[in-house]
């Protein structure tokens, strides 16, 4: 970033006034509005030019009374002074009407007088008798009221002798004091290299448009610049780390034939459960597993008619695909409520159902899903799974494994893969993927199965439809070697930006 | 290991070995506890409620290592027990299913073993006992006829299990740990369910608890009587099956009562069922889902590995046989997982689908993709956000007083209630907490938000914006105006900035954004106000905009 004249100036007059100043100061000294100071030092701060310390100083200043012994001298001197004159021997209260003091400060000046040794007092039967020898020479109490006159002075920056005075003078109500905060701006040493130096004779700092069409570069000497010296820091603009991870599995995924799917977070019960062959009372359907919406609670299953049918039968009684089924009575008034997608598997639904469909055909989602979690270490409440389908009348449970084994060494950069039995309700047979890392061992890395006929011949697909899942929030976990899950959605702007790019 | 015991050989004692040879029931070791000896594990499949207990799983690893043959239970003789089921239950609890087993005397192990399996099948094979619930008791004490009636829950008194004291039914809801926490299944009715016995003596109320006197079994009970009751026959039925099968495992030995459903006078069902099913099935069929060649004598020695017992009818078809509790086995294709296990999947070579199929991204991430590249051009980092936030965050801190947003019912947390209706409060609810960040800062976001409709398909629909926000000492209208008019340049849209007012936003320095006709969004300086709500100290300008994929080329 070009500084611009106002930042320089008020760089190079920090540096003169010794590294350090305040901004009214700076204001002062460069002959700028206080504002424009200010907005200098912002930038300055910004680029890490200067530093900005805020200071709460005491200030001490003469009231009234301050004022008339700043002209007139303080009442024991006063005192003393026509003692002395007066032939060092005098009544107190003579004295004091002599000095023009009310008689009321007999005492105290008295008092002042031998607590500050100037002279002796005889108690006699007339009053109390004043001795000064010699005109006592100038006090602490006396220079500090000098120093301060007319203005204002923080009482910090006084030796602490007249930090002493000062407590007595304050007590004394002579001075009052007051707080003040200042703001006070410190060069840093990236500051002080970026002043640019005042050119010597034949020497210039910059290289114009000018100098290099006339060849008066040849003329001139450049500078030379301290190339070592730190420079200020920028911050790019980047993409969100995770968002890049995702990316970067969007296109492995492309390149294997692979198209995107994409699909609605909101969706009814029926895409996300029922044509999945998830009987209606299934635990993961119940409040605890799945966020239901109050408002608008239900949608109209009108556009799903055709295959709602099918599906409602497949529940009851297995309908044609030659199942049992569940053996209950499907409500669709179940089937229409609506619900936050809790699963990927809803969009392999989504697009298994599209006028679109192509067979042969591979797809695939990243999709954002939600459950009724709380936030912990390792429990996001949304969350993203990658999933996926291929169709195809070839497809057998060698090929299930093939997807899963070339997944497990593309994407999850996997050394060794090994197949467990598992389950879903909405695939037969199902086989978790477990793959090893060297330095991790063996991990769990996604589910998946065949659909079973239950799921596919009511949406009308009468091939083999392989689905897939795979935990891309836990692989990217491993990737960046994050142990808490939150911090996929942190909003520390500090960390998303230092986050590298490889 | 009791499993040793009812297995008749050793098991590894190490969380590998141990989950190698629990693949072939779907289970993983959860935690292994060498002290006592025991190991929990994880039965994945919820649809498989044999496998729920030691005697399960012992039955199924024996056949699968080859130690047994798959062996269905036997019911050894009809009981005297009879059951007559009170029509006044058809709305409340219609079903129950009961079973006497002799000759028990349980160990500590098995009454263990029998008290989880309980818990397990009424938590998840039974919906919380709504579906179907499981009771014992102590076949000795008990008088034939048995009576599954209705009581008042006033007039209705017993001792229920782990109390002295007697107590009406009302009572039990409201006051017993178990009434609390089921009370939902019959509370709305008059009447609830009741067990009695040919004396009068109350068992117990289902499905809520059992009686002290006569429903307490320990290892002294010899003969148990085993009563399922629940609103589903076929649910009610298997899960008698599986409960009596578990309990024969250990020697007990099963016998059947009648159950006589007052309402249709027709003949008593005898329960439990214990006859197996059986499937025609097509060796091609199998091994074109597998995609192998077994030949039939390999899948027959599989099959009964796998605890169904098979023999070859023609060249392609065998009859296996599924014993009475594999309640799992729904269709062909089940048959098929389990002799892919009995196999080994992972003797199964993986073969690389061979299909060309045409790979691609979806036309919304094409345009995200697009808006992104430019957005970090112009320096703006990009970020990610939660879409699940509450109405306080898109909706009161905005200054905005109404908006038309999707709603949860069962939110978890008041911080995530709604889906957000845009994406602007994410990010300024994001740029609240780097106040202590370098500035300038400049962010973008484009995520999914949900918009409801009063009418049309679904109620709601899914819509991908892109919000930015700068916020610097001078962060001002040009300033975002700018950064707007290069993005929608680079993707080379047509639009016009037209002035507007918007709460969240500086009056005389807001903008609409239309492209044609249609508003595409909005532009402009942030409210004071609406900085100050965020804790925010600093000038701040913003848009947001839909942009339709088919705009971005």
């Amino acid at each position: 970033m070009e500084l611009r004249e106002n930042d320089i100036n008020v760089l190079r007059t920090l540096r003169d006034a010794g590294g350090t100043a305040s901004v009214e100061d700076l204001a002062q000294k460069t002959g700028l509005a206080d504002a424009a100071v200010a907005r200098a030092s912002l930038t300055l701060s910004e680029l890490g030019l200067v530093k900005e310390q805020t200071t709460r100083t005491t200030e001490v200043f003469c009231t009234e009374e301050g004022h008339d012994y700043l002209a007139n001298g303080l009442p024991e001197r006063r005192v003393a002074t026509v003692v002395h004159d007066g032939g060092g021997k005098l009544s107190a209260s003579e004295a004091v009407q002599q000095a023009g003091l009310p008689l009321d400060f007999v005492s105290i000046v008295t008092g002042w007088i031998a607590r500050k040794g100037w002279g002796k007092i005889e108690k006699t039967s007339s009053g109390a008798l004043l001795m000064v020898s010699e005109n006592p020479p100038k006090d602490e109490d006396e220079e500090l009221l000098e120093r301060i006159g007319q203005i204002a002075l923080p009482i910090e920056e006084l030796p602490p002798n007249l930090k002493h005075a000062a407590d007595r003078l304050l007590k004394r109500k002579i001075l009052a004091s007051k707080e003040r905060t200042q703001r006070k701006l410190e060069i840093t040493p990236l500051g002080l290299d970026a002043i640019p130096t005042q050119a010597s004779v034949g020497e210039v700092s910059g290289l114009t448009s000018e100098m290099i069409l006339s060849g008066d570069w040849e003329r001139v000497r450049l500078r030379a610049y301290n190339v070592s010296s730190p420079v200020p820091s920028l911050n790019p603009g980047k993409y969100h780390p995770y968002l890049r991870f995702i990316r970067m599995v969007k296109r492995k995924l492309v390149a294997l034939g692979f198209r995107e799917a994409i699909g609605p977070l909101v969706e009814t019960a029926f895409i996300n459960d029922d044509c999945l062959y998830m009987p209606q009372d299934h635990p993961a359907r119940e409040i605890h597993d799945l966020y239901y919406l109050k408002h608008p609670s239900k949608a109209s299953l009108e556009p799903w008619k055709d295959i709602l049918e099918k599906v409602a039968q497949t529940h009851e009684n297995g309908w044609k695909t030659g199942s049992t089924g569940w053996g209950y009575k499907y409500s669709r008034e179940e089937a229409s409520k609506l619900a936050l997608r809790s699963h990927g598997t809803a969009l392999s639904v989504r697009s298994m159902i599209s006028k679109d469909l192509q067979i042969p055909g591979k797809y695939f989602a990243i999709a954002r899903c939600f459950r009724p979690e709380l936030l912990d270490r390792t429990h996001l409440t949304e969350f993203n799974q990658a999933e996926g389908i291929v169709l195809d009348p070839s497809l057998s449970l060698r090929n299930l494994l093939g997807v899963l084994e070339m997944f497990a060494r593309e994407v999850a950069g996997a050394d060794k893969v090994r197949f467990k039995p598992d389950y879903f309700p909405f695939t037969e047979p199902s086989v978790e993927l477990q793959a090893y890392k060297e330095g991790y061992g063996w991990m769990e890395f996604g589910g998946s199965g065949i659909f079973r006929p239950e799921v596919t011949e009511p949406l009308g697909i009468k091939v083999p439809v392989i689905a897939w899942g795979l935990g891309i929030d836990r692989l990217y976990m491993m990737n960046q070697q994050i142990q808490d899950i939150r911090q996929l959605f942190t909003t520390d702007l500090e960390w998303i930006r230092q986050q590298k790019v490889a | 290991m009791d499993l040793e015991d009812l297995l008749g050989q050793k098991v590894p004692r190490d969380e590998d070995g141990l989950n190698q040879m629990l693949a072939y029931v779907k289970g993983d070791v959860e935690s292994l506890d060498e002290q006592n000896d025991s190991v929990s594990i994880e039965v994945k499949d919820s649809n498989h409620p044999d496998i729920w207990s030691v005697e399960g799983i012992a039955r199924a690893l024996r056949t699968h290592l080859g130690l047994a043959k798959p062996k269905a239970p036997i019911l050894s003789g009809k009981s005297v027990l009879r059951v007559t089921i009170d029509r006044r239950l058809g709305p409340i609890r219609p079903f129950i299913a009961t079973s006497i087993v002799k000759n028990v005397k349980p160990s500590e192990n098995a009454l263990k073993s029998w008290i989880s399996l309980q818990e397990k099948m009424d938590l998840t094979y039974g919906r919380k006992r709504r579906r179907a619930s499981i009771g014992f008791y102590q076949a000795d004490l008990i008088k034939s006829p048995l009576r599954y009636t209705v009581g008042n829950p006033d007039n209705t008194a017993f001792v229920p299990l782990g109390s002295t004291e007697k107590m009406t039914l009302r009572e039990i809801v409201e006051k017993h740990p178990k009434g609390i926490e089921y009370s939902g299944i019959i509370s709305s009715f008059k009447e609830w369910p009741l067990l009695t016995d040919g004396e009068g003596k109350v068992l117990s109320l289902p499905p809520i608890i059992n009686s002290n006197d006569l429903g307490k079994v320990s290892t002294d009970t010899k003969n148990i009587l085993v009563e399922v009751t629940g609103t589903n026959a076929k649910t009610v039925g298997n899960t008698l099956k599986i409960v009596v099968a578990a309990l024969a495992e250990r020697g007990g030995k099963i016998y059947s009562c009648a159950q006589t459903y007052m309402n249709n006078g027709a003949k008593p069902v005898i329960t439990p069922d214990l006859r197996s099913s059986f499937k025609e099935f097509s060796v091609s069929y199998a091994n074109r889902i597998l995609g192998a060649s077994f030949k039939p004598a390999e899948m027959i020695r599989a099959f009964v590995r796998a605890g169904h017992p098979a023999r070859q009818v023609s060249k392609d078809i065998l009859r296996v046989e599924s014993l009475c509790y594999r309640i799992d086995i729904m269709h062909q294709v089940d048959l098929v997982e389990d002799l892919a296990i009995a196999l080994d999947i992972n003797k199964l070579d993986p073969e690389w689908p061979r299909i060309w199929t045409l790979g691609g991204l979806a036309l919304e991430t094409e345009r995200n993709d697009t808006l992104a590249e430019v957005m970090i051009g112009l320096g703006y980092q990009e970020l990610l956000t939660y879409s699940l936030t509450s109405p306080e965050v898109f909706v009161d801190k905005m200054g905005i007083g109404h908006e038309n947003y999707a709603e949860l019912l069962n939110p978890k947390m008041s911080t995530h209630t709604a889906m957000r209706s845009w994406l602007l409060p994410s990010i300024l609810n994001l740029l609240k907490d780097n106040t202590h960040v370098d500035y300038p800062q400049k962010v973008f976001e484009i995520g999914p938000c949900v918009l409801v409709k009063e009418n049309g398909e679904g109620r709601t629909e899914t819509r991908y914006k892109i919000a930015a926000v700068t916020i610097h000492t001078a962060a001002g209208f040009t300033e975002i105006r700018s950064c707007l008019d290069t993005l929608l340049g680079s993707i080379g849209l047509q639009f016009q900035v037209e002035p507007t007012t918007q709460p969240s936003f500086l009056e005389g320095r807001t903008g609409e954004v239309m492209s044609g006709q249609k508003r595409i969004g909005l532009v402009g300086e942030l409210h004071p106000k609406i900085i100050r709500a965020w804790g925010l100290s600093l000038p701040a300008a913003a848009f947001e905009l839909e942009i339709p994929p088919r705009a971005v080329a």
